[in-house]
């Protein structure tokens, strides 16, 4: 119970840091030609595919909180296999989004919408990161056999920022693949 | 780096007058002490209130006077703790917004009376006909005058105590500050944003003059240096030495617009945004030295011989 | 009924918990020893930080002044702001609230006690790598807000910056880390009858404020990552040369800034209700008023930020808009000022060090807070702001509230944390040598305002009565700095041969009282029965118990 209320606070700290990101996002979006700069360089086909990839991660997740709730351990520890790896499926898809921008010559030092676009999926794409390397030692806990009996809260306590990475994701994907098509 | 620059150097620092806020200069000022002394009185008596029921109540109710049976005051007094707050506050916020309206409207499209920009550390007032000053600004008194803000590098701002609101001066914005003098006269400020390493130094002189004197001062800051025939020592120095390349003198070579505009500096009564009197000492001083004397400014030491140094003070100060 | 255990023992020797045993110390994730270090920690920081002080001060003594350069000024300066706000009031302030919040709530240490040590240590390293910077090119040197563009690499070469940057962001964690702590521990390990209804106003104080500082800090990492990535590289943000912009840095820090003035308020606010209760022997007036005053002030400390930024240019409708909000909080405020009267009214006043540095407060406080009320006014903000007056009011509120009540509570907890009394005598010197020279020094600078002296200016020429004034204000800064050689003196002497205190010296009224002093490694092995807000007063008086 202990575990679940720090880690919603420290979750909701974290969503107030990616508002001020989002919101000095927006900031720029007029002087910055956001518009026009998102519909030449980025591509919301693919990186839809991979915000997919993301999204069931959460689903995968969830299925194996609920393996360990029933017991399942051997059921538990596939769906975390699973969701480690559409995890790190999500981030090769960044890292190949990020290449190709790089080889147009879009960096972070180019403008305000290089500077913006990194500086906000990148530490997204880090706080994916730091999920992984959790989801993993819990992987590396579970296969030791930590989670036979299903009384811990820490399964669930991380479930809690991997649903806050994924919803994170859902509006920043929306701020910037889908927003210059509806405004 | 240096860490503790002693400068051995004694600027001849100008006289400035005593400065009070509550000295109105301008009808701006005239409205903000209004709202100031009103604040006043009812801050000092909140202040004398609190004061008063604080040391009533320690001698009052001090250990050895007290009795045993302790006085709860009824709750009947949050009432008046939370609802004479609330009216100051609203009194206030009335007072506020109105006289806001009146200090500082819209600038609308109207064009300003000078284009004032800042720089690391002076400055630059442009006038309508693109009639360049430096450091000390002619203003007329008696209109109201629109000043246009602008930074030429960080954020600034340009004040004068007895003349009321500040404003900032944000790079990439354009400000705009209402100004009302009521008399002719000479009035002094300062930066009030904290720019960099001289910002102590980067102070504001307003010569206010009657309309006819302004126009004349226009007239004749807008002339070019005039011409000699027989360039002077100093004059073919400030070319050769690539002053020019920073410092603009109206009708020679000399086009730089990086520092200040040295057209008429002969005539100014200060140098250096307002660090020290306008003489030959001070001025020789500068060009010895300028790392000595304002310690960041961006005027290299060019090394010049001490014969040099005389002749383009000679040179400066004729241009009046 | 409640059975003095053997646990309760005497102490005869001074408080040394760890007493030579470094490990100990490194180690320790015992809420008491941790809360200790953040104490020692903010001692050490303010004797830096009140050296950059005194170093200003006799810059600024005389007009003209050639004992430091702009260069040397400005980086101590900068570095006397954010010295003392992030590493002596917050971890002075977090020290005490983990030391006491277990205590008074019944328990035996914080929800996550591993956390609290990483806390401690991750800000203690901010500190050092903030500080390091003197020795790695300059220190950051653009002020403690830092404004943009200034704080770019352009304008301020040095490294300074990006040492402020990293710096502020290990202290940043660390803050948010106890504040996770804090919260979970309140909610979550109460002893059984404390109702959220019954908490003493310290740890309801401090829950709010953590909730305060979980949501402030993070505007202040946004805006401090982005620097960094302007700086190292080359990004767009606030160069405002390559279109970034200037606003956007004031917004985000003052989004975190004017919070964070709440965040070192509020804790002192929680200290001065308690000492104000037991030095009048008599319960808080106004408790559920206080606390929703409070409740009403963390709200509203998210809707006022604009008011540091009245004269950038913004229009007179967001101008409007803010400063209604920033009038609007100072009732809460004024509020707690008269329900602490109301509690001193009708009691029985022990002017021990402690009341005497919350009698001050109330004065000092107001004082402070009036002078603040005047900026929230646009107009008279719009004359003033920038000047010496604002530099009064921030030391009158900083130092007058945050500063006095960590004296207060120093007088107050020093016996229960050691077994020790101060030195009252002492303490008395003490208090009156530091409100003399803290008055002094700050309240001839209202006047300097006036008078047109702007802030953050190394040196000053000699305009009428500026070189008397600040010479006079650095007297006072120099008795200060006495009054505090004295303070230590103190601590010092009390450690070796002070009073023996004993379990509740003041005949106070909540938990921590009831637990030895100092308390052993294991707080409690038992509590009073909880059915009040003064449960250790109801323990003590059965026949006159509080209702609720």
């Amino acid at each position: 119970m202990q575990n679940k209320l720090m880690m919603k606070l420290v979750v909701g700290s974290e969503a107030i840091f990616f508002i001020a990101l989002i919101i000095s996002y927006l900031f720029f979006w007029r002087t910055g030609h956001f518009q026009r700069e998102v519909a030449e360089h980025l591509n919301i086909k693919l990186t839809g595919i991979f915000t997919l990839f993301l999204l069931s991660s959460s689903f995968t997740f969830w299925m194996a909180e609920r393996s360990y709730k029933n017991q399942k351990d051997r059921s538990m520890k596939i769906w975390l296999l699973t969701t480690i790896v559409l995890g790190l499926v999500f981030l090769a898809g960044q890292g190949h989004e990020y290449y190709t921008l790089l080889q147009e010559n879009l960096t972070i030092s180019k403008s305000e919408f290089g500077s913006s676009f990194y500086t906000l999926t990148g530490f997204h794409g880090l706080h994916v990161f730091i999920g992984l390397i959790i989801l993993t030692i819990l992987l590396i806990l579970a296969m030791r056999g930590i989670f036979r009996r299903n009384t811990s809260t820490v399964i669930s306590t991380i479930g809690i920022y991997w649903h806050f990475v994924d919803a994170v994701w859902v509006v920043v994907f929306t701020v910037i693949y889908i927003l210059p098509y509806i405004l | 780096m240096n860490w503790l620059l002693f400068a051995k150097l004694k600027n001849i620092s100008p006289n400035i007058p005593y400065q009070n806020i509550l000295h109105s200069s301008s009808r701006q000022a005239e409205e903000i002490n209004h709202i100031e002394l009103y604040f006043c009185i009812a801050a000092g008596t909140m202040l004398l209130l609190v004061v008063g029921i604080t040391i009533y109540i320690l001698l009052r109710f001090r250990e050895s006077k007290a009795g045993d049976k302790r006085i709860i005051p009824g709750k009947i007094w949050e009432l008046p703790m939370l609802i004479i707050p609330t009216v100051l506050v609203a009194v206030f916020f009335y007072f506020s917004i109105t006289t806001m309206a009146h200090i500082n409207p819209d600038a609308d499209s109207r064009t300003p009376d000078v284009v004032i920009t800042a720089h690391q550390w002076w400055w630059q007032a442009t006038y309508p006909g693109s009639i360049e000053a430096a450091n000390e600004i002619h203003l007329p008194a008696g209109k109201p005058l629109l000043l246009k803000l602008v930074t030429a590098d960080v954020v600034h701002d340009w004040w004068v105590p007895q003349f009321g609101n500040k404003m900032d001066i944000i790079p990439l914005q354009d400000n705009y500050l209402w100004l009302t003098i009521k008399e002719p006269g000479e009035y002094y400020g300062t930066c009030s944003e904290f720019c960099g390493l001289q910002h102590a130094n980067m102070r504001i002189k307003v010569i206010a003059e009657t309309q006819a004197g302004f126009d004349t001062w226009l007239h004749k800051n807008g002339q070019a240096a005039p011409p000699n025939k027989n360039k002077t020592i100093g004059e073919e120095l400030f070319m050769a030495k690539t002053c020019g390349d920073c410092h603009r003198i109206n009708g020679t070579a000399a086009k730089g617009t990086t520092g200040p505009d040295l057209t008429h500096i002969g005539s100014r009564a200060t140098l250096l945004a307002g660090m020290s009197i306008n003489d030959k000492d001070n001025l020789k001083r500068w060009l010895k030295s300028p790392q000595h004397v304002k310690p960041g400014a961006y005027m290299p030491d060019f090394l010049l011989s001490d014969s040099s140094i005389n002749d383009l003070a000679d040179y400066l100060q004729s241009l009046k | 009924m409640i059975e003095q255990s053997e646990n309760n023992a005497t102490v005869q020797d001074p408080y040394q918990p760890w007493s030579g045993r470094i490990l100990q110390c490194l180690s320790s994730v015992d809420h008491k020893e941790i809360g200790i270090m953040y104490l020692i920690m903010a001692l050490l920081f303010f004797a830096v930080g009140g050296t950059e002080a005194l170093l200003m001060r006799t810059q600024l003594a005389i007009a003209d002044n050639h004992f430091l350069g702009p260069e040397a000024y400005n980086q101590i300066f900068t570095m006397h702001g954010v010295t003392m706000i992030f590493f002596v009031a917050m971890p002075a302030l977090f020290g005490l609230m983990v030391y006491i919040i277990p205590l008074m709530i019944g328990a035996n240490d914080m929800a996550f006690p591993r956390l609290n040590a990483f806390s401690f240590w991750i800000t203690f390293f901010g500190g050092q790598l903030l500080y390091f910077s003197f020795a790695a090119g300059g220190a950051p040197n653009a002020g403690w807000f830092n404004y943009a563009p200034l704080n770019e690499t352009f304008y301020s070469h040095s490294n300074g910056i990006n040492y402020y940057c990293m710096g502020l962001l290990l202290a940043g964690i660390g803050s948010v880390t106890t504040a996770v702590n804090i919260v979970v521990t309140i909610l979550t390990m109460r002893v059984e009858g404390m109702t959220l209804r019954r908490l003493p106003l310290f740890v309801w104080m401090s829950l709010v404020n953590s909730f305060l500082v979980l949501a402030a800090l993070p505007s202040l990492n946004a805006a401090l990552s982005m620097l960094l990535l302007d700086r190292l590289l080359d990004a767009h943000f606030f160069r405002t040369a390559a279109g970034g912009s200037a606003l956007l840095w004031q917004h985000l820090f003052w989004v975190f800034g004017h919070p964070e003035v709440y965040i070192v308020i509020l804790p002192a606010f929680g200290i001065y209700s308690e000492v104000f209760q037991v030095f009048s022997q008599k319960k808080i007036f106004g408790y559920a008023f206080i606390a929703a005053s409070t409740v009403a002030i963390a709200l509203l400390a998210f809707g006022v930020w604009v008011h540091h930024m009245f004269a950038v240019g913004l229009g007179n409708t967001i101008t409007g808009f803010f400063a209604a909000s920033s009038m609007l909080i100072g009732i809460p405020t004024g509020v707690k000022i008269f329900s602490w009267l109301a509690t001193m009214y009708g009691g029985r006043i022990k002017l021990t060090v402690s009341m005497l540095f919350a009698v001050a407060f109330l004065i000092e406080f107001t004082i402070g807070g009036l002078s603040g009320i005047a900026f929230s006014i646009v107009p008279i903000d719009l004359q003033l702001t920038d000047t010496y007056f604002v530099v009064a009011h921030m030391h009158y509120v900083f130092v007058g509230g945050t500063v006095f009540g960590i004296f207060a509570a120093l007088f107050y907890w020093f016996p229960k944390m050691s077994g020790r009394m101060l030195d009252e005598t002492l303490g008395k010197w003490f208090f009156w040598l530091f409100v003399i020279g803290f008055n002094l020094t700050f309240f001839l600078q209202h006047f300097l305002g006036l008078m047109g002296m702007a802030r953050r200016v190394y040196t000053y020429p000699e305009i009428p009565y500026y070189t008397i004034l600040n010479m006079l204000s650095s007297a006072g800064a120099y008795i200060m700095g006495i009054a505090t050689l004295l303070l230590l003196y103190n601590v010092y002497r009390s450690l070796k041969k002070g009073k023996i205190a004993g379990n509740d010296p003041w005949n106070a009224f909540t938990l921590e009282w009831y637990t030895a002093s100092p308390p052993n490694e294991k707080n409690f092995d038992d509590v009073p029965l909880v059915s009040s807000r003064r449960a250790l007063w109801d323990f003590k008086n059965p026949d006159n118990r509080d209702e609720d």
